[in-house]
């Protein structure tokens, strides 16, 4: 039996890379003095079905922070979830991801 | 003042006098005149369908550009693009929930499911927001500035009296989303 080599592994890898559709985009929520803290942990608690202690995270981070990243996904998915938050009144914009964290 | 909205097994209930109905009512019939879209629908039916709109453009109004905003920060062709694609559905979504928490208004006590309280909850927030831009309200002073407003004795000008609207509506959204809070733990 022949062991597999490595450089066909390293191939494998770049491949499904390259192909990949998941290139990270993230849905950006940002502060504004109007919308309640309350009514905010409940959008990301029932829209997200985060539970009340990430939600309660985030909110806290739009808050002090001025913006969460709450959602990373596929461009796609990240402008549907803005469309649902521009629905509940929240201000939400798309941009590709990097600087995760 | 109202009785504040609580969670029960009923759902979630909420008592208003009659004059609180009737500001409310004023308060959503003035905001889904403000989101109506100024041209009709586009005659041909698949756009129509999916609410495709080519000759929308970026709200003059902050007000209303703070409801529909855009989704792409500093990159306008792209937000303009997605506008063309999404505002359409987005305005008749916000109408929608408008005209059902105007309908809940019939009679003083209102009665919500899951479903009609976040109807409640986005159409009591749109008012918010549009108040809000015109109190001027930019940042957490902005606002304690309007919160310190409590006096309907004192409501003699405009921006009196549309800030004791805001606190009114602020206070309401507030009693509602705590006891939807309530609702989704026991959900859970």
């Amino acid at each position: 039996m022949s062991v597999s080599t490595a450089p066909e592994v390293d191939r494998e890898v770049s491949a499904s890379e390259l192909i990949s559709p998941d290139t990270p985009w993230e849905l950006i929520v940002w502060n504004d003095p109007v919308n309640l803290m309350s009514y905010v942990s409940f959008v990301f608690q029932s829209y997200f079905g985060y539970s009340e202690a990430k939600a309660a995270k985030l909110m806290m981070q739009v808050h002090t922070e001025g913006k969460s990243a709450v959602a990373h996904g596929s461009k796609e998915k990240m402008e549907a979830h803005a469309v649902a938050m521009h629905g509940f009144g929240l201000w939400a914009t798309v941009q590709k991801g990097g600087n995760r964290g | 003042m109202a009785r504040a909205f609580s969670a029960g097994r009923k759902g979630i209930t909420g008592h208003l006098e009659p004059a609180e109905r009737d500001l409310l009512r004023k308060l959503f019939a003035d905001i889904i005149t403000m989101l109506e879209p100024a041209t009709a629908a586009s005659e041909d039916p698949l756009a129509a369908l999916i609410g495709l709109d080519m000759d929308v453009r970026v709200p003059t109004d902050p007000a209303l550009l703070r409801l529909l905003p855009n989704v792409v920060k500093d990159d306008a062709d792209s937000a303009l693009e997605f506008r063309q694609l999404t505002e359409r559905s987005l305005r008749e979504g916000k109408i929608g929930a408008l005209r059902a928490a105007s309908l809940g208004l019939e009679s003083d006590k209102i009665v919500l499911d899951t479903e009609g309280a976040t109807l409640w909850a986005k159409a009591l927030n749109d008012v918010r927001l549009v108040l809000a831009e015109r109190l001027d309200i930019r940042d957490e002073e902005d606002a304690e500035r309007v919160h310190e407003v409590q006096d309907w004795g004192e409501a003699d000008d405009v921006e009196s009296y549309l800030s004791l609207v805001y606190n009114f509506v602020s206070w309401l959204q507030e009693s509602l989303v705590q006891a939807m809070l309530v609702s989704l733990q026991r959900a859970k």
